[in-house]
């Protein structure tokens, strides 16, 4: 028995694997002072469901994968460790002056972020290594351990080192990890060369500093975690998502807490490649609606890309990671984001969103701001007697009083209004997707739609069709998206390394040798945990530009080890294939310059059961078909079906509603099945 | 007003996003694919959509001094030169005396027209490059007397593509004239695919939508801006005010520099706002001339600035301001062959200090100090061979300018780079520099006491210092704010000056002037210090947990607080409460 757990801000999520291979999924609410108590309770109600005691069910696990916001809360809220921050002697504003950028040009009422660490907590080493390498100053190891020696007197609880070009020549930083060690022992401290190493020193400082930061309280959260699930009963493993969508050992992660980041958000392109099969390579947007935001990510060539630009809050505003991490957009639309007309008679949907306090109007707990939720109950998307399968009934009235407020300004019928505010929500979130697509290569009119949340229903064929999508898939386990994810995925890691080189004057030594002690260490991590090397899969990618270009793309490399000319050629035609496919063209002619060297392992856990849903005990009656206006304002009588009373593989025609306790999907004119895993398939 | 279809403010909300995220996915994809430090590290770029009568709708994530004014001139100009206009046409323009910014600026101008040959939008991609052909190694040549000296390629629309084929003739003479070829050519290579990105999905939306749809769009958008311009400016007193600021004095100027006027008048009544800037001195014989663009935008920037940042910046809102210029000023006013090299930064900047003053004056509630002037030698622009690869380099360095103007609301921004770019652009990493360059960066760190003090503070100066690694290397600058530093207003105190100083091989620092071409050999470095902004309100009503927080972190010392804030910190770093507020008390009674 597996199980998996996401705790996210509102709900902990838990998805038990059975040793049917079947899945049950269960939520609990989130407790936010003490979130190994809301896993806990989560495990409570799968094993009443299982008629056992917790402790029973605990001990019939031999895995436990986690995913949490724990970390990623500490840094918005700036509750990590009392951290330190070492840098170059004359460099101290790096985490200061960031990369630049501001959110809008004309708005003044916005204040500069604060640093992560502040400047206060900022410390120069009198040392300075060159972009080749060589020692401009040396390291003056006395001024250092005064430094040292003075930060302990403060009370420091974490220490960042972050020196320029380290990651060509570690050999200062190292030494500061030997002083600290020495000086501050007991002091947890990160190394930016070994934790990130990239070139770009703000994006190291960041990582190191983030990562420092996180590792006295998640070292105390995983020992609880660990230490509460072995009291009741458990002795199986624990393992911890990560944001690059695989999943750690939790006492791994612990010296690297950064990597936790993202963990729940992750975890659902892992799941999305799943449920969107993977026929002819297509590739795979996978949207996720909650709440108050929308989340995306994408599958490309079968892949999960990764970022580097990872914002912590708000884009411009909050910390940017500059650590590898699956790409994952969010913008703020969502069931409770807010309609509103300005003063130009101009309509707005969110950010601002009713939230779960008050909620939508229609939920009557004092709601009056008409949001995205109150326009699909008015249009009649949701059923107001089966919604959350009839455990939250909601007030119609209230919705249409709410959505009045808008309709009179903008001059249309209620019902108009609400069909405005869903294509505009649309809008929004068919923007998110556009940028991440444009931005990853994918032409979203040969991608698959996959759909989890709550609120997906709502416009999701919507979203579709603005974007010309022509399938969509709604796994039924798609309200715990992210939980079923972390059944899915694979124990991963990947060793990183900088190697400036030029396909023009190829350093096929370094270049084989840097492969090589790559590989070596991956193979050494895979070593211990598979004993089959089917389930052992290698990838190797270049971060690499055209000479004078500033970003890097990363580009799977073709070959293992570079042989001879061709090999470079091979790397060169991919490369600029995959420029192509970015940017809309490419330049053969031009050198190109590789920065960065990567090696990822990926080992396939123990092989999953049937990736289903357990069939429900309860059989829901049929409910009347009933009217529904879509966002082009055509009215229609929609049938509605019931999810899971819906034969396989037998084709409807919309207009319908298809319904189960966690969504409700509005489909306009278009065909639609449940496919033999269990989803809902949507033709546009 | 018209006959086509209305559009309600939902679909216009729709339509407007759709059509941003047009000029933005243009301006991501230039972002990405440039070759030049300017346009891919800096993001010295902007994109904008115009409508078939030359009229801005949307420029997304652009700078401001880039187009709120300038790609409508240009949109006409390429109208004028080529009356028929044909699918697949491009044009490349830098003209300034045809609308362009100033040379620098090489422009793409693609019109999109639909399947029946109507021409229904302008795309335009206009980025800063790292070379135009200039005949120092320069793209702010401050001592050009006039254009054949400055020596730029002009293009006034010049059709670069026909039927989407680039005319090789027009690369070949760029290739020979433009330092780095192939730099200038990969961006000009990116700035192609940006605008026919954007064209092409011009064309996909106006097949989906509908074109008569679109250009009511088009229509309720203009109208939109409009509408939201008129009621604000409705709301405002009738008032008027005249303020100035002054660009030191450089080769060209009078000997006290140059001092640029502006007279705001606000028209509650005729729900317009008028901008004065005729009473200003002559044509220069340098390089320091303002463009009729720049002149133009520079005015808007400030009248965006004090009008919030919620109203759509359109011809529609656009509209709502006369801006006056006077025929032959170096304020807007130049002719061929003035040269207008540097009209981005360093006049255009003092006009937006001289119309924000003024407007501040009128509208305390949405006051905004002046912004720290450019360019430092920290921004100059770097050339020489470099000595790792034998291979010439020219770029422009932006390892960074604080400058940020303290408003009403909030201190200044930290990045703000210059009134012209309002903290748009990006700010060069260390490595990345000298990766690129064989240069490295000594120390680049916040100027203690250097704010421009006051409720709200301008932010402090920043400190580069910089030498060649190997071989030497030449840096091209032309540093306002030594004399005339960043002005506060509402009683907010003036910032930090800029400053230039040499440090040579045995480590004697000697001062360097304002302006001029540097040459710098191993051992030797530059000390550059580009200015603060100005502070906002007096220094007596800034929160003294603020000013403790300043003084923790370095950025303020304890005599400063003391003797410009009346804030007393101990030397445990306790605030001393009633100390402060006695002397606040009688400081205030003076």
């Amino acid at each position: 028995m597996r199980f998996a757990t996401d705790t996210g801000g509102t709900f902990t999520d838990l998805v038990v694997e059975g040793d049917d291979g079947l899945w049950r999924a269960y939520k609990a609410s989130t407790v936010v002072e003490d979130p190994v108590r809301g896993v806990l309770d989560a495990l409570e109600l799968a094993a009443r469901d299982h008629g056992m005691s917790l402790n029973a069910l605990l001990a019939k696990g031999d895995t436990f994968i986690h995913a949490t916001t724990h970390a990623i809360n500490a840094v918005l809220t700036g509750r990590g460790a009392k951290t330190a921050l070492l840098t170059t002697l004359g460099h101290p504003d790096i985490l200061l002056l960031r990369e630049g950028g501001r959110p809008d040009a004309f708005d003044f009422t916005v204040s500069f972020p604060e640093p992560y660490v502040p400047r206060s907590m900022v410390r120069e080493i009198a040392e300075r290594i060159d972009a080749d390498g060589n020692v401009f100053r040396p390291l003056d190891e006395s001024a250092a351990i005064n430094i040292l020696d003075r930060l302990r007197d403060d009370g420091v609880e974490a220490i960042a080192v972050c020196l320029l070009w380290s990651t060509v020549n570690p050999a200062h930083e190292l030494r500061i990890g030997e002083l600290i060690s020495e000086r501050l022992p007991g002091i947890p401290y990160t190394l930016s060369h070994r934790l990130n190493p990239v070139p770009r020193e703000y994006r190291r400082a960041s990582a190191a500093s983030i990562d420092a930061s996180l590792k006295p309280m998640m070292e105390r959260y995983l020992g609880s975690l660990t230490r509460r699930l072995n009291e009741e009963g458990f002795s199986g493993r624990v393992l911890m998502v990560t944001s690059q969508g695989g999943v750690m050992d939790a006492d791994a992660l612990a010296g690297a807490p950064i990597n936790v980041l993202n963990s729940g958000p992750s975890m659902a392109p892992v799941a999305g490649r799943h449920f969107a099969g993977r026929e002819d390579g297509r590739d795979v947007i996978i949207a996720d609606t909650g709440g108050t935001t929308f989340d995306v990510s994408v599958i490309r060539d079968g892949r999960i890309p990764l970022t580097r630009e990872l914002w912590v809050g708000l884009p411009l505003l909050g910390h940017l990671t500059g650590f590898p991490s699956v790409d994952v957009r969010s913008v703020g639309a969502g069931g409770g984001s807010i309609a509103r007309v300005d003063t130009g008679g101009v309509l707005h949907v969110g950010p601002q969103s009713a939230g779960a306090k008050p909620g939508p109007a229609c939920y009557g707990r004092g709601g009056i701001e008409p949001t995205v939720t109150d326009a699909a109950l008015t249009l009649g998307y949701l059923d107001p007697d089966f919604f959350l399968g009839g455990a939250l009934p909601l007030d119609l009235a209230a919705s249409k009083r709410a959505i009045a407020r808008i309709a009179q300004p903008l001059g249309l019928s209620i019902a108009e209004a609400a069909a405005a505010v869903i294509e505009l929500a649309t809008e929004t979130m068919a923007q998110a997707i556009l940028q991440i697509t444009i931005e990853q290569g994918i032409d979203p009119e040969r991608a698959i739609l996959v759909g989890g949340g709550g609120a997906a229903g709502m416009n999701l064929v919507f979203i579709g069709r603005r974007l010309g999508c022509r399938r969509i898939v709604i796994p039924e386990i798609g309200s715990t998206l992210s939980a079923a994810g972390a059944l899915m995925s694979d124990l991963i890691t990947e060793r990183r390394a900088t190697g400036r080189m030029s396909t023009t004057a190829f350093a096929f030594d370094q270049a084989n040798r840097i492969l090589e002690t790559l590989h070596q260490e991956c193979a050494a991590f895979a070593a211990e945990q598979a004993a089959d090397p089917a389930d052992i899969d290698y990838v190797r990618t270049v971060e690499a530009r055209y000479a004078d270009q500033a970003w890097e793309i990363e580009v799977v490399l073709p070959v293992t080890q570079f042989a001879g000319a061709d090999d470079v050629a091979a790397f060169r035609r991919a490369f600029d294939a995959e420029h192509q496919r970015l940017y809309a063209f490419c330049d053969p002619a031009s050198p190109v310059d590789i920065i960065g060297w990567r090696v990822g392992v990926a080992c396939r856990l123990k092989t999953a059961g049937a990736k289903r849903l357990a069939a429900g005990s309860s059989q829901a009656p049929a409910r009347p078909s009933r009217s529904m206006i879509l966002p082009n304002g055509v009215s229609c009588d929609a049938p509605v079906h019931r999810w899971a009373n819906m034969p396989v593989g037998v084709r409807c025609q919309g207009p319908a509603i298809v319904e189960s306790s966690f969504t409700s999907v509005a489909i306009d004119h278009a065909a639609f099945h449940r496919a033999s895993d269990g989803s809902l398939v949507i033709e546009l | 007003m018209n006959q086509r279809p209305t559009l309600s403010g939902a679909r216009l909300a729709v339509l407007r996003s759709r059509i941003d995220g047009i000029s933005r996915k243009m301006a991501k994809a230039l972002t990405r694919a440039g070759r030049s430090g300017v346009l891919n590290r800096a993001k010295d770029l902007s994109c904008a959509i115009l409508s078939p009568g030359c009229e801005l709708l949307s420029a997304a994530d652009s700078l401001p001094i880039h187009v709120l004014s300038g790609p409508d001139l240009m949109a006409r100009s390429m109208h004028r030169f080529h009356p028929e206009l044909r699918r697949g046409d491009a044009f490349l323009h830098n003209c300034p005396y045809n609308g362009c910014s100033h040379a620098a600026d090489h422009t793409i101008l693609a019109p999109v027209i639909d399947d029946d040959g109507v021409h229904r939008f302008t795309v335009l991609v206009k980025a800063h490059q790292a070379d135009i052909g200039d005949s120092a190694p320069t793209t702010y040549f401050a001592g050009a007397r006039d254009v054949y000296e400055e020596g730029a390629l002009i293009f006034p629309a010049v059709r670069v593509q026909q039927d989407y084929r680039i005319n090789e003739d027009i690369v070949r003479m760029c290739r020979a004239r433009i330092r780095v070829p192939d730099q200038w050519y990969g961006d000009f290579l990116a700035m192609i695919g940006a605008a026919r990105c954007g064209e092409q999905d011009l064309l996909a939306l106006g097949a989906e939508v509908g074109w008569d749809v679109l250009d009511s769009f088009s229509d309720a958008w203009l109208a939109y801006g409009e509408r939201q311009m008129r009621e604000r400016i409705a709301a405002l007193p009738a008032s008027s005010a005249i303020a100035s600021s002054r660009h030191d004095p450089m080769p060209g100027t009078p000997a006290n520099g140059v001092e640029v006027k502006a007279t705001v008048r606000i028209e509650p009544e005729q729900q317009r706002i008028v901008v004065d800037l005729t009473d200003n001195i002559d044509v220069l014989p340098c390089g320091l001339n303002v463009s009729e663009a720049c002149a133009r935008t520079a005015a808007l920037i400030s009248v965006f600035n004090a009008l919030g940042a919620d109203i759509a910046k359109n011809a529609g809102s656009i509209g709502r301001v006369e801006i006056l210029l006077r025929d032959g000023s170096c304020i807007g006013g130049g002719r061929h062959p003035a040269s207008f090299s540097v009209s981005t930064t360093n006049l255009a900047d003092r006009i937006v200090a001289a119309v924000q003053i003024a407007l501040s004056a009128i509208l305390p509630a949405s006051a905004l100090a002046e912004t720290g002037a450019v360019n430092p030698p920290h921004k100059g622009v770097v050339s020489g061979v470099d000595p790792r690869n034998g291979r010439a380099f020219i770029n422009q360095l932006f390892l960074g300018s604080t400058g940020g103007a303290a408003s009403a609301h909030a201190d200044g921004w930290l990045t703000y780079s210059h009134a012209g770019n309002a903290g748009m652009s990006f700010v060069d990493s260390i490595e990345m520099t000298e990766m690129h360059h064989p240069i490295r960066v000594l120390q680049r760190r916040l100027v203690m006491d250097s704010e421009g003090a006051g409720e709200h503070c301008g932010a402090p100066s920043l400190i580069v210092e910089l030498g060649p690694t190997l071989g030497s290397i030449d840096i091209a600058y032309v540093s306002d704010g030594t004399l005339n530093p960043a002005q506060g207003v509402c009683g907010g105190l003036a910032a930090g000056p800029s400053s230039q100083a040499r440090r040579n091989a045995v480590g004697v620092v000697e001062p360097l002037p304002a302006w001029g071409k540097l040459s710098l050999a191993p051992g030797e470095s530059v000390i550059s210090i580009g200015t603060g902004g100005g502070g906002y309100g007096h220094p007596f009503r800034r929160s003294p947990h603020k000013v403790r927080a300043n003084v923790l972190d370095g950025r303020i010392s304890r005599d400063r607080a003391q003797a410009v804030y009346g804030v007393i910190i101990n030397s445990d770093g306790a605030l001393d409460l009633a100390a402060t507020q006695l002397i606040r008390r009688e400081g205030s009674g003076q």
